[in-house]
């Protein structure tokens, strides 16, 4: 039997063919859209697949990176070397607790100042848009220094200073020269840096949700803090979904917040996992336990966001 | 037929795309390479001058070495310190290496274990270069009994007095001595000096000198071992005591990583004492609309004399070839050439150390106003441990010195466990 042609449907005509015809028409189908996909898969495959595959295996040698050199298989050394080193335990808990820490309020605030500049009596909104954004586009490096000045110790620092007039304090902080005020600091630049983000996010969604439905609540007589509750928040929830997702990652991604405030400094106590990374691989030469450690690191975020994704995905499905 | 046609259109289309943000970067090149002379070689120079030195570099050093040897061109391009390293690997990886650098002392042994730089020990004239220069900085090349590099210049680290907080102190001279040191920094605590010793920070660089003066050690003589000697008893009565320089509030904020730096303590006469290297002079000294004079403002004296004697620590660059540079015989030619006395005396002019001991001798160099205690010191300066695992020991001594500074360990615990550690990096 041949296809039929007259039909509008293909997708019924394929059920009826056998299978010969239909292998031909998807090779004629591939045929055609491979070379579009061309670059698309072969970038993807240089720049991404190659080095995660490439990593991996890495993470199981003593890794010379001279080309042509040898790098010997040493099993799960480098793995089991990250339990015994203290830095790496600080690494996780900083990653984790700036994970605890900076996901909620940044989500708070988000929401927040999103809400708020999305209320009808607001003026220029676009204004307030790109004011939030402002801080996402500035240079990493450039505001990190600026922290530095703004942290600095002794009475020379703005914040010092500040707090010094106002009588807040009596001597100067050292900031950045003490594991908890410095793990402040890396905090707050985190949150300063991403909130915009959130914002620019949740205000998209707001802008998305339906006048009808708001209308339809005011009508029955919903005040203002019912409608957000029982509209917004429902209406918002797979924006929210998305959201937590990148903040998790972004805030487990923590690293130039890191490396260019303490560098990891006092005694390693704020070390993260990405800065760890970072300085295993580049200042101490160690590739293999480096790359181990970011596999565990990258596994850990598959997981995390994998969790996250079967329980905010089922609960929308409702 | 038809599918093969749209399969070459897609393929071009993706091939223009690539060819046009490729296009950028290869296009000049191709050009610039082939209508060059022919028989003119260019070496690739990294390095990391200052901008008065890179002057010098420019202006004198390049035409000179191009006048005497026409056949080779130099190639300078001057790095950025920060994130040097992480460069410098990716070049040696990526085969993009230079073919000649000049890098920190301390990471020739770690890049030669590697099997980055290419060993000199064997190329011709070598024996002539290791006469003519000071032993201790030819030392800092040496990589399992060869030789990966040669020392293009050194310097070292000496005690720099503030002169206005010494008069309010009553101090008319530069302590030569650990007891007098300790006391004068007293006094100058006492006269209302913000900090009186400033040491840079708790890095090794920092602390050492002070370490090895009051008697500490690191390792063994041929850098095998460090169990016995970090954790000795006079290594941790040297840790103990800077400690309780911290804990009498002698010492500046600096060594926790506090505000003013060095630097800046030194120019508003808050710090009684720093110690840096000669930089500090040939920098400050250029700087233009400073009220602060260096040469005026401060007196030098050589570190304080205690248990260890009067000891510094070396620092300086080592001329490096790489080993997968094209032309290896022309650029030892260069670093050959360049450890002669002619060039390192150009090269004094801006204040760096001559490695070279004709050049270091001269004259013409010790009329650079700070120059004789530099020479001096480095007489008894002693370089880092010059071994390939340096920079993961140091951060292990550097967090556990932290530490005890801190009062969070005991100095003996603390140095136990880092010779422990550094031991065990060793094998």
């Amino acid at each position: 039997m041949l296809p039929v042609k007259e039909t509008n449907h293909p997708e019924i005509n394929i059920e009826k063919d056998p299978f010969s015809v239909r292998f031909k028409k998807g090779l004629k189908q591939w045929r055609e859209v491979f070379p579009f996909l061309f670059l698309g898969l072969l970038g993807a495959g240089v720049f991404v697949i190659f080095p995660l595959i490439k990593g991996v295996i890495m993470s199981f040698q003593d890794y010379n990176i001279m080309p042509g050199a040898e790098s010997p298989f040493v099993g799960l050394e480098n793995y089991m070397r990250a339990f015994e080193d203290e830095n790496f335990k600080y690494a996780v808990r900083n990653t984790i607790l700036n994970t605890l820490v900076t996901v909620p309020v940044n989500w708070f605030f988000g929401l927040f100042f999103a809400v708020l500049i999305n209320l009808h009596f607001v003026k220029y909104k676009i204004t307030f848009r790109t004011l939030y954004y402002l801080p996402i586009i500035t240079s990493w490096i450039v505001v990190a220094f600026l922290f530095r000045y703004l942290f600095a110790d002794g009475d020379s620092g703005l914040i010092n200073f500040m707090l010094l007039k106002a009588g807040l304090v009596n001597e100067p902080i050292s900031w950045l020269q003490n594991q908890w005020t410095a793990m402040v600091v890396i905090w707050l630049f985190h949150i300063w840096k991403t909130v915009g983000w959130t914002v620019v996010i949740y205000l998209a969604a707001l802008q998305g949700i339906s006048k009808d439905i708001y209308e339809a609540a005011a009508i029955d007589g919903s005040d203002g803090f019912k409608t957000f509750r029982y509209i917004t928040i429902p209406q918002l929830r797979p924006i929210t979904a998305f959201v937590l997702i990148n903040l998790v990652m972004g805030a487990f991604n923590i690293f130039p917040q890191v490396y260019f405030i303490t560098n990891g400094g006092p005694m390693g106590q704020t070390e993260v996992l990405q800065s760890m990374i970072y300085k295993e691989a580049f200042n101490n030469f160690n590739f293999g336990y480096s790359s181990a450690l970011s596999v565990m690191m990258g596994l850990t975020i598959f997981l995390i966001t994998l969790a996250q994704q079967k329980k905010l995905g089922k609960n929308t499905d409702e | 037929m038809k599918w093969f046609k749209s399969l070459m259109a897609g393929v071009s289309i993706s091939t223009l795309l690539l060819a046009t943000a490729c296009s950028g970067g290869g296009g000049e090149k191709a050009d610039g390479d082939n209508k060059g002379s022919k028989d003119k070689v260019t070496i690739e120079y990294w390095h990391t001058y200052g901008d008065q030195e890179e002057k010098v570099l420019v202006d004198k050093i390049k035409p000179l070495f191009e006048k005497e040897h026409p056949e080779i061109e130099l190639k300078l391009t001057r790095m950025p310190y920060e994130g040097l390293k992480q460069q410098v690997i990716a070049g040696v990886s990526g085969d993009a290496a230079p073919d000649l650098m000049r890098m920190d002392i301390i990471w020739v042994p770690e890049f030669a274990e590697m099997g980055a730089l290419k060993e000199v020990s064997s190329m011709d004239g070598f024996d002539a270069v290791k006469e003519s220069v000071f032993e201790g900085p030819m030392a800092t090349n040496v990589f399992e009994g060869k030789y990966y590099g040669v020392p293009v210049n050194t310097n070292t680290k000496v005690a720099i007095y503030n002169k206005a907080i010494m008069d309010k102190a009553g101090i008319t001279e530069a302590p030569k001595t650990m007891d007098e040191f300790v006391a004068a920094s007293q006094k100058a605590k006492d006269a209302g000096a913000k900090g009186a010793i400033g040491i840079g920070g708790s890095f090794s660089w920092g602390f050492l000198p002070y370490f090895w003066s009051l008697g500490g050690e690191l390792t063994n003589e041929d850098y095998t071992k460090f169990d016995g000697y970090l954790n000795s008893p006079e290594s941790i009565k040297a840790v103990e005591e800077i400690a309780k320089w911290q804990k009498d509030k002698l010492a500046a904020p600096t060594l926790l990583g506090g505000e003013p730096g060095t630097w800046d303590g030194m120019k508003k006469n808050e710090y009684f004492m720093i110690d840096d290297g000669p930089w500090f002079y040939s920098i400050l000294m250029n700087e233009e609309g400073s009220k602060f004079k260096p040469l005026e403002d401060t007196v030098r004296g050589l570190m304080p004399e205690g248990k260890g004697g009067s000891r510094s620590v070396i620092g300086g660059e080592d001329l490096v070839i790489f080993a997968n540079s094209k032309h290896p015989e022309e650029a030892w030619t260069f670093a050959k050439w360049m450890m002669t006395t002619e060039p390192q005396k150009i090269m004094s002019e801006t204040g760096l150390i001559p490695s070279n001991k004709e050049a270091a001798n001269d004259p013409e160099f010790l009329k650079v106003p700070f120059a004789k205690e530099y020479v001096e010191q480095l007489k008894t300066a002693m370089p880092r441990t010059p071994i390939p695992q340096w920079s993961e020991i140091e951060a292990i001594i550097n967090q556990n010195f932290e530490k005890v500074v801190r009062g969070k360990m005991s100095a003996e615990d603390a140095m136990n466990d880092a010779a422990k550690k550094a031991d065990s990096l060793l094998k």
